[in-house]
Formats: C-alpha cells, sequence, structure tokens
C-alpha cells in the first residue's frame, strides 16, 4: 500500500520536470509570415486546429485581397462602373459596415475607402519601385477624397456617392483574421496560444503560469526595443514605415498614407497599440495603431483617449518617444531611454 | 551491546523481497534522476556588455578573437567553439583573465575595472514572438 504510494508520489514527480511542449506552426499567408503557438496541447489536436486556423487565413486572403481576385475587387469594379453592388453575404456587409464606423470613430485616420492613392503611390503591388506617382493625379484623388461614410447598404444594395471610392482592408484585414482565429482555437478547446500575422500578435490564455510575452521591433535596427507581457485576450499591433516603404532622395515614403494630404505619412516611424479583450480586439489592434501613426503629433494623445487606447507608443521621426503612462508601467525597454526623450501622457 | 545485537538480527530477519526491491528501486531511481536533471545545458552564444551599453551577441560555433574597447582599455576575448574566456585585459588585477575558459549557459565574466561582461546566453530569445 505504502510502496504504490511512493510509486505514486515518485511519478509525480517526474512527470512534474517535463516541461509541458509548445506546438509551433509557421506559413506564408497574407503576404506575409503567419505564426501560431500552442501551449500545453496534445500536439496532435494543437497541429489540426492551427491547420484549421491556416485554412481561415487563407480563405481570407483571398476574399478581401486588395487587388487580386477577391470579394473586395468585385465591388470596387462596381464601384468603377458606377454600379451598385447586391449582395447577400453577411460577412462582407458586416465587415463594411465595421469599417464604415471606424473611419468616422477615427475621423477619417483610417480610411480604407483609398485604394487608388495607396495603389498610386505603388503599393499594389509585391515589389513596389523607388519612383515617385503622378503628382496631380495624387492632388486629384485628394480634391475629391473618398471617405467610407460615402457607402450605404439598404436591402441588399451597396451604394456609393463617389467614384473615387476603392475599397483596401490591408489595415484591418489582419486584426479581423486575428480575432476569427481566437474564435476557431476556442471552438477547438486550444485555450493558450500566441497568434502572430505579420507582427499583428493576440494572446489567448498564458504560457504556462507566466503571460505571453512579445518583443517590439524597433523600428531602425535589427532587434527588439523592447518587450510587453500580453494578458490573456490582449492584442498588439504596430503600424511602422520601416517594412513596407520605398526611398527617393534619401527620403522614405512608407504605405501608411495620410488621407488628408495624400501623401505618406512621416511624422513618426512607429506607432503601436494594445486592445484589450473583446470580439473585436484584433482588429482594433490593427486599426488604431493607423490613427496614432498618422495623426499629428498634438493630436496622438487627445485620439487615443477618445478611441479609449490605454496602451500606446509612438517613436517619433526625430527618435523621441510619446507613450501612455500604463504602457511605461508594463513595457521592458532592452535598451536606457534617455528621459527628456520620453513624453509620458 | 546485547540489546543492539537483538535489534540487529531482528532487522536482519526483516529484510523481505519487498526491501530489497524498493533497494534497488531507489538506486535505479537516483541513477535515472541523475542522467535526467544533472546536465548544464550548453550556451550558444555569447552576450558582450559594456557599461549599459550591449556590444553585442556573437556565436560560440567560431574560433575568433575580439578586441572591445572600454574605459580603461581594450578587452581580449577569444572564442573557441564552444567556450570562451578572456585573453588580455587592461585591469590590475586580471581576475577575468583568471576565471579561464568558461562554456556553460549564463556563466558570467565581469571585468569591473574596464566595466565589460560577457555571458553565454542560450538560444532562447526574450520573448515568445515579435511585433513589427
Amino acid at each position: 500500500m505504502h510502496f504504490n504510494k511512493l510509486i505514486f508520489i515518485v511519478f509525480f514527480f517526474i512527470a512534474g520536470c517535463h516541461q509541458a511542449k509548445i506546438v509551433e506552426k509557421k506559413d506564408y499567408i497574407f503576404g506575409t509570415i503567419v505564426e501560431i503557438k500552442v501551449f500545453g496541447e496534445n500536439e496532435e489536436a494543437a497541429v489540426h486546429s492551427i491547420e484549421l486556423v491556416f485554412e481561415e487565413f487563407r480563405r481570407l486572403h483571398h476574399y478581401l485581397h486588395p487587388w487580386e481576385k477577391s470579394i473586395l475587387n468585385e465591388i470596387n469594379k462596381s464601384i468603377r462602373n458606377g454600379r451598385n453592388y447586391r449582395t447577400e453575404d453577411n460577412e462582407i456587409i458586416s465587415i463594411i459596415n465595421y469599417n464604415i464606423e471606424l473611419e468616422s470613430k477615427t475621423h477619417g485616420y483610417f480610411n480604407p475607402a483609398i485604394g487608388k492613392l495607396i495603389q498610386s503611390w505603388g503599393f499594389h503591388s509585391d515589389q513596389f519601385a523607388n519612383t515617385m506617382p503622378n503628382l496631380s493625379h495624387i492632388q486629384d484623388l485628394r480634391k475629391n477624397l473618398p471617405h467610407m461614410s460615402d457607402i450605404s447598404f439598404y436591402k441588399n444594395y451597396f451604394t456609393f456617392k463617389n467614384k473615387n471610392i476603392q475599397l483596401d482592408l490591408g489595415g484591418y484585414a489582419k486584426g479581423y483574421a486575428l480575432d476569427q482565429a481566437k474564435k476557431i482555437l476556442i471552438d477547438n478547446n486550444i485555450n493558450n496560444a500566441l497568434i502572430n500575422i505579420g507582427g499583428n500578435i493576440m494572446a489567448l490564455g498564458q504560457h504556462g503560469d507566466r503571460d505571453w510575452v512579445v518583443g517590439i521591433q524597433h523600428p531602425r535596427e535589427p532587434n527588439s526595443i523592447a518587450t510587453v507581457t500580453l494578458k490573456p485576450g490582449w492584442s498588439i499591433g504596430t503600424s511602422g514605415d520601416y517594412q513596407r516603404y520605398f526611398m527617393v532622395d534619401n527620403q522614405r515614403f512608407s504605405h501608411l498614407i495620410d488621407p488628408n494630404t495624400g501623401f505618406p505619412a512621416n511624422n513618426a516611424q512607429s506607432a503601436t497599440v494594445l486592445m484589450p479583450p473583446s470580439e473585436s480586439s484584433g482588429a482594433l489592434s490593427d486599426v488604431y495603431s493607423k490613427p496614432l501613426f498618422i495623426a499629428p503629433e498634438n493630436l496622438k494623445n487627445s485620439i487615443a483617449k477618445e478611441l479609449g487606447i490605454n496602451f500606446y507608443m509612438v517613436i517619433m521621426a526625430d527618435g523621441k518617444i510619446i507613450i501612455s503612462h500604463d504602457m511605461l508601467n508594463l513595457i521592458k525597454w532592452h535598451e536606457k531611454i534617455e528621459k527628456d526623450k520620453l513624453t509620458v501622457n | 551491546m546485547k540489546k543492539l545485537k537483538k535489534i540487529n538480527s531482528q532487522l536482519t530477519k526483516k529484510i523481505l523481497i519487498g526491501d530489497l526491491f524498493l533497494i534497488f528501486f531507489f538506486i535505479g531511481l537516483t541513477v535515472f534522476l541523475t542522467l535526467m536533471l544533472w546536465n548544464f545545458p550548453q550556451g550558444e552564444y555569447l552576450k558582450i556588455q559594456m557599461g549599459n551599453k550591449n556590444i553585442g551577441t556573437f556565436s560560440l560555433n567560431q574560433n575568433i578573437t575580439k578586441v572591445i574597447d572600454g574605459p580603461i582599455g581594450k578587452t581580449e576575448i577569444i572564442i573557441d567553439s564552444g567556450k570562451v574566456r578572456v585573453s588580455k585585459s587592461p585591469c590590475t588585477k586580471k581576475y577575468c583573465i583568471h576565471q579561464g575558459w568558461i562554456n556553460q549557459l549564463h556563466q558570467t565574466i565581469v571585468c569591473v575595472p574596464n566595466k565589460m561582461s560577457i555571458s553565454i546566453i542560450g538560444n532562447q530569445s526574450e520573448h515568445d514572438s515579435l511585433n513589427y
């Protein structure tokens, strides 16, 4: 009897010594690397669930692609031809309606209707050239700037008030995909995972008995500038000028176009936001980094406050850092940051 | 003495097959746990710091000599396929040189006068994923 107990205890001890395994898979979807880590599940179940998520990502990639064949492209064709677009697809209806809401909430700094501007700057291509666009064309588009509010939906029909509308959900799709991934993983009883789509990350549960830890890329150096812990359900998104950009005459032109000027925003190098768990935490972490990147320096904090972004950091073009109080408490720097470089809000 | 002998003989009488089993079980368990847990993991990279500045991280899997400039002079570090030592130092006590080779994860050599520290780190990253 005692002997049995002893064996039981010893095996418990040995079992406790084994580290729970991480199952990790990477793929190339949305034109970028996607990576999912699952903690503490048996490998077969984890791999199966990750595959389901990748399958969903591939579907979304083809569904929302801004310039290849997709439903978005069909809609854009209708707009160009001056036609209404009839659909009963509830997913695209709710996505577009939500994006209408997001444009108005962000005072137009996030504007997914300006696909034509983004295309004119050459960013509708996997490889973009170091050439300036036709500037008079840019001016024309800016003067007759399309807004999401030019779109309305009534009785299965989308109608469009501005022919310049060209939908580009590049600032939303990856975040939306995070929210979809969360649903799939939870439906499959995967409760501890880290999902990374091209830098946009959502944490589910924890890494064992600690929270997931995420590094934040330094916008000008090859290493990370800091790390943050993501509590269960939180997401992190960064808009930066260091991934999709080109240089002309030593000047950097990034894919983050300021709808007000028609030109790439250039007052910041990167803007990072953390969003708490919600049904659209992923989408918001993707979308809300845009207004903080694009808006002028003196408006960034008030916009963050208005949007309820408690955790944010903007690295300005001159290297100065604007950071929220909550974010400063959370962040762990990898290098010494001079106090006079920091503006804490 | 008599009493002890008595106890002893009683004990001898009571060694049964289960006791033998237990003895062998514990010997086996000791060997097993020693093999399993007594492994000092080898590091993969050398991290060099000067003051609070990170000079860099270098693979241990090479044979090179690095010379690092510090506040009182040059420190020479030798990486020799998996192990590292400080070979020259401008400091007076030369503790860093006397420490000799290091090759285990988290081992560190510090040269306080020259504000330099080198430590062996693993391939484990400081974070689970990267936001960019």
